[in-house]
């Protein structure tokens, strides 16, 4: 048995994380590696199935559990374990869920997102294969929140009393109808949840079983008649399950907790269609369970009047009858509502709250997590960086910077657009020659080959500039037109005779000066000038002998 | 074509090239040759300056300055503010104070470009005249040269140098200062700009403080200066960056454009500002890029400095690395700042931290662009790059490519260290390249490597540990007899390696291996003469040697020089002699005398 159950759950486990996957893909490629520790857990939850030890290793580990969990840990029973480990699986693919989407603020939402969504995984292959009623009791364990928050106090009375019908001999004689009760995962959990008095409810057989009666009811007229064939695994089932119902144990929960709990969520559904999800998987689970025992009536408002009929009968044997009738007629149609927006919407309900999920990062807080870090320092001295998991490689997709430059700025200087007028090129300081020199010196190379080696000596100035110019170091006299050079008669306007010996030796200088390529025009300047004061010097000798003419 | 000239890995440095005989073959020689030859040139421009007259006659047309003597006497003698000017020019600090005073004495003034080239002199140099070893007079290009030598010595001598020089209370600075008819920004900027670069750091605070209250702006290099001391002067990582942010802001009020200086002297302010510094550091890059100035290398450095701090637990942001490597990739840098040479060997330190062997290879290649070479500087830096890299390939990588690097890199780029060769040696290990050992010890005995007693007796247990090709066997012995020969003579001029008993069993044993008995045979005396005792195990291989051959006489020798060793296995050895040899009846007798011998004994 219990390893049907298993291996059951196994497939089912499977087929989900494709269903999941194949959701993944649609996203982004990221997910990709979302869904990794998912398979992994997988392995690991089936691995760990027949070890309670690990189970409660596997909740200890979690932070806030929903109420469930804590009730269904309690349960003896290879089944619940079983059961549990489903859940247990749940819960980390939620906690990796958690892993990637962890904006502190929006903690509690996402994980309830992370539940409903891997609940309503399992739901769609379970309705697809109509597999047994053991994986579907399995699914029922995971769903009790929605349901217990909307109870009131007065039902879950009545629910009690359901529930001890559950365990008396009575009930065993109508066992179609437990059955179908039973198979109800709502019921089971409320079952569960709102047994604290049983004691004295005891008594009420008859009632209880018109009660169970009634239930079957609400279930069929909401849901499809499903195929008969699904009739059979559900009988097969049947003996298990009225173990599993006896082998419950009675205990006691905190209403307070179930108060608080509803308050948190009563906040939270304002913004979210979450509940509605909730409530869809429920239904669509009823859908794959529900018995075609009673056809659907026609509808009194949006129930059939024959629904109606059977709740005011019902009511009837309760002591406030108006009361309970009402309760129960709101509580159909609101089933009733749920169940067409899962018939209309069931195909798009995992897309939709995937799309739904934030994916965030949380800024730090992960870093410190990773064991790999600790072992900085070791015998090489180097120490060694952290592998790269296959978290690390998430965090580190997740906080890629687009660019270094992409970020912020400091936000004090206004880059003006104006070209800046320059001022300061006057002298360098020997500040200025000090800091180029420092950044000379600490690029100074060596020449690597000949070639520069001989860059630098040109730069230097020892080589020829290229291309071979032969004016190099002439630049100066490169200014000085040629007739500057050739024509220098000029020069002998002033300071010389105008005629006569003097005058002719001159002239002969002055076409040797224009034919001497070698002088500088200062150098053949100051050759005519040196001529010009000696002659002056002279000038009393020349006079004498006649030669000199002016 | 000098970027793209084919560079033979196999050949020396340029600059050796010239005498073959000056070739360096270790990373001292390296050092000391290429020293010389710039000490060489030193003192030949020396001898130049110092007797310009004999050194007149200009041969070359058009002229080379270089080639001619640089005055660096005084010439003007007179006390005028042309030889003040003449004095600042040379950079001769005292000199110029003095005739400073002179002329403040004579009743002149000076003016006020000169006086504050004068505060400029002081404060750059600190009040102290440029230090020069042994030649107070050397001028400029040799003084240049100097530095460079000095540099090239090392790290140590240069903080050595920072540290002396301190701002002194009331220096020549400060009373020229005081003594001034007019600060100007220009004499203000120069006197933070000393007190910062000598250490005052709270005193340029103040200063800056006096010029504000002068209703005077400060110019963007005080700025520069005391941004880079804003960390000195505060304790707390956010007062830190509060001052700087301060100090920003005023630069902005005073309508001053910061530089690329300004910038990174800001980044090289936040390496000291602790948590704060990542989130600020990439704000400060988004700002640089907003004012549109190119990051240096310098920059960058100073970036990874502060993601990649040595010793910090958690090496989360990884990619940083990558993303300036990204950045950078395919540029060629131009040397903006004295910093910019910091890059190369800190980013190969990243890398070896990270082990992160292709940015190793992108680090590598961006070297490779252009000038970019010249960035890695000082041979002191280039072997810490180098040897970082190699360090890093012999962990990561295959050791096909270790030694394709190796060929590449080790004669010509890097000399690497005892340690960077017993990288490599445990790069062969882990990949069953052993075979490769005697060329590797060629290459240590090259390197001068071969006195390290840890690197050759590593080396040597490799060898002897496993069993190998017999040709491989043989190159091993060849290369342990060669290991020894360098024992024996090492008497020399050398340090003489010191016999381990592990060095000489691990040789005994290569010998063994490769069939050479005689040798073996010679090890195993040498063990008596050197006071060592071989292992059991030795003894052990060489039974197993001697019964290949089938020899009994040298069965005989070695159960008889166990025992002289007091071997406890003595009896066991003589015993299994005993079993395995045809033995005359005169040696039978022997080995049971020590066997019980051996036996009593213990």
């Amino acid at each position: 048995m219990y390893r049907i159950l298993l291996l059951s759950v196994c497939p089912v486990r499977n087929r989900a994380l494709h269903v999941y996957i194949r959701e993944a893909c649609l996203r982004s490629s990221k997910c990709d590696i979302v869904s990794l520790p998912i398979c992994r857990a997988t392995n690991g939850g089936v691995f760990n199935a027949f070890g309670t030890s690990s189970v409660i290793h596997c909740e200890k580990k979690e932070g806030p559990l929903p109420p469930k969990e804590e009730n269904s840990a309690l349960k003896d029973g290879e089944q619940k374990v079983a059961v549990k480990m489903v859940g247990e699986k749940v819960i980390e693919l939620q906690d990796y869920v958690k892993m990637v989407a962890e904006q502190s603020e929006q903690r509690v939402g996402v994980k309830m997102e992370g539940v409903t969504e891997s609940v309503k995984i399992e739901e769609i292959p379970v309705k697809m294969d109509s597999e047994k009623m053991e994986e579907i009791q399995t699914k029922t364990a995971l769903l009790p929140i929605p349901e217990v928050k909307l109870e009131d106090v007065k039902e879950s009375e009545e629910m009690k009393e359901i529930m001890l019908a559950s365990k008396t001999e009575e009930v065993k004689q109508k066992l179609e109808v437990t059955m179908a009760v039973v198979k109800e995962g709502e019921t089971i959990v409320e079952i569960q949840v709102k047994t604290e008095e049983v004691v004295d409810v005891k008594k009420e057989g008859d009632k209880v079983v018109e009660e169970q009666m009634l239930e079957v009811n609400k279930e069929e007229q909401q849901t499809e008649a499903p195929p008969k064939d699904e009739i059979q695994p559900v009988k097969s089932g049947k003996e298990s399950l009225l173990d599993l119902l006896g082998a419950m144990k009675v205990e006691v929960t905190n209403k307070r907790k179930f108060k608080a709990l509803k308050v948190q969520r009563t906040s939270e559904t304002a913004a979210r269609p979450m509940p509605a999800a909730m409530e869809s998987t429920t239904s669509m689970f009823q859908e794959a369970t529900g018995m075609a025992d009673v056809p659907a009536p026609a509808p009194s408002e949006t129930l059939s009047p024959e629904l109606v009929a059977a709740v005011s009968a019902a009511a009837a044997t309760l002591p406030s009858q108006s009361q309970a009738e009402s309760e129960l007629l709101k509580k159909l149609r609101q089933h009733e509502a749920i169940g067409e927006a899962q018939k209309n919407g069931d195909v798009n309900n995992i897309g939709v709250i995937i799309a739904d999920m934030k994916v965030g990062k949380k800024p730090n807080g992960r870093q410190n997590a990773r064991p790999a870090n600790q072992i900085r320092f070791d015998e090489d001295g180097r120490g060694y960086t952290h592998d790269r998991g296959i978290t690390a490689e998430l965090d580190g997709g997740l906080r890629r910077r687009r660019s270094l430059f992409s970020g912020k700025r400091l936000n004090i200087f206004t880059p003006s657009t104006e070209p800046e007028a320059d001022t300061d090129i006057a002298v360098p300081t020997l500040w200025d020659m000090e800091l180029a020199n420092q950044v000379a010196l600490s690029t100074n190379q060596m020449p690597r080959n000949g070639f520069e080696e001989m860059i630098q000596w040109t730069k230097e100035g020892r080589l020829w500039q290229y291309p071979i110019n032969n004016e190099a170091g002439l630049e100066a006299e490169a200014q000085v037109p040629f007739h500057e050079h050739v024509f220098l008669e000029k020069h002998l306007e002033e300071g010389f005779p105008r005629q006569g010996p003097v005058r002719h030796f001159m002239e002969l200088v002055v076409s040797g000066l224009a034919k001497n390529p070698y002088y500088t025009i200062q150098q053949k300047r100051e050759h005519i000038a040196w001529f010009r004061d000696y002659f002056q010097q002279k000038e009393e000798v020349l006079k004498e002998a006649e030669v000199y003419l002016n | 074509m000098h970027n793209h000239h084919f560079q033979d890995p196999t050949a020396p440095h340029y600059m050796f090239q010239d005498d073959p005989y000056l070739t360096p073959r270790t990373s001292a020689e390296f050092k000391l040759y290429s020293l010389s030859q710039e000490s060489g040139r030193m003192a030949a421009n020396h001898i130049v300056n110092k007797n310009p007259k004999f050194f007149q006659k200009d041969f070359a047309e058009p002229h080379i300055p270089c080639l001619m003597p640089e005055t660096m006497e005084l010439c003007i003698e007179e006390v005028s503010e042309a030889a003040l000017l003449e004095r600042i020019m040379l950079r001769k600090v005292k000199a110029a104070v003095d005739m400073y005073d002179q002329l403040l004495q004579a009743g002149t003034t000076v003016s006020p470009d000169a006086s504050n080239d004068l505060l400029d002199l002081i404060c750059l140099y600190g009040d102290r005249d440029p230090v020069q070893d042994d030649k107070p007079e050397a001028e400029d290009v040799a003084q240049e040269v100097q530095e460079e030598g000095r540099r090239r010595k090392g790290r140590l001598r240069r903080a050595s140098d920072l540290v002396r020089i301190v701002w002194r209370e009331n220096n020549n600075a400060e009373r020229i200062f005081n003594l001034l008819p007019e600060r100007d920004t220009r004499a203000y900027s120069a006197l933070i700009r000393g007190m910062v670069k000598y250490g005052a750091h709270v005193k340029a605070f103040n200063t800056y403080t006096d010029m504000l209250n002068n209703r005077l702006t400060a110019d963007v290099h005080t700025f520069n200066a005391l941004i880079s001391a804003a960390p000195e002067v505060r304790e707390r990582y956010t007062e830190k960056w509060d001052l700087i942010v301060d100090l920003l802001n005023q630069m902005n009020e005073q309508k001053v454009k910061p530089n690329l200086l300004t910038f990174n002297a800001l980044l090289k302010a936040l390496r000291r500002c602790g948590s704060l510094a990542r989130a600020q550091s990439l704000h400060t890059l988004s700002e640089m890029k907003a004012m549109g100035i190119a990051p240096s290398l310098a920059s960058f450095d100073h970036v990874l400095g502060i993601f990649y701090k040595a010793a910090s637990p958690s090496q989360g942001q990884t990619d940083i690395l990558q993303e300036v490597m990204t950045e950078v990739a395919g540029r060629t840098f131009v040397a903006q700042d004295p910093d910019d040479v910091n890059f190369f060997s800190s980013a190969m330190r990243i890398c070896l931290d990270t082990k992160d062997i292709e940015a190793a290879y992108k680090v590598h290649d961006l070297l490779r662009v252009g000038e970019n070479w010249r960035m890695l500087g000082d041979s002191f830096q280039q072997s810490i790059y180098y040897g970082r890299m190699f360090n890093l390939l012999c962990m990561m990588e295959h050791i096909d490519v270790v030694l394709k690097w190796y060929k590449e890199l080790i004669p010509s780029l890097y000399y690497p260290n005892p340690q960077g060769m017993r990288d490599l040696l445990q790069a062969l290990d882990t990949d069953n390249r052993l075979d490769m050992i005697p060329q590797i010890w060629k290459d240590i005995r090259r390197m001068g490597h071969d006195n390290k007693s840890d690197l050759v007796d590593e080396l040597l247990s490799l060898m002897a540990r496993d069993k190998h090709s017999p040709e491989i066997q043989e190159s091993f012995a060849v290369c342990a007899l060669d290991v020894k020969s360098l024992y024996e003579q090492g008497q020399g001029a050398r340090m003489a390696l010191e016999w381990t008993a592990t060095a000489m069993t691990n040789i005994t044993s290569v010998l063994l291996a490769a069939q050479k008995k005689q040798q073996a045979w010679d090890m195993l005396k040498l063990f008596k003469t050197k006071n060592r005792v071989p292992s059991e195990e030795l003894m052990e291989e060489f039974l197993a040697s001697i019964k290949s051959s089938n020899d009994p006489q040298h069965a005989m020798e070695l159960v008889q020089i166990s025992a002289s060793f007091c071997l406890p296995s003595t009896p066991k050895l003589a015993e299994r002699v005993l079993q395995a040899f045809e033995l005359s009846e005169e040696q039978k007798t022997i080995l049971s005398e020590l066997e019980v011998s051996t036996e009593v004994s213990e």
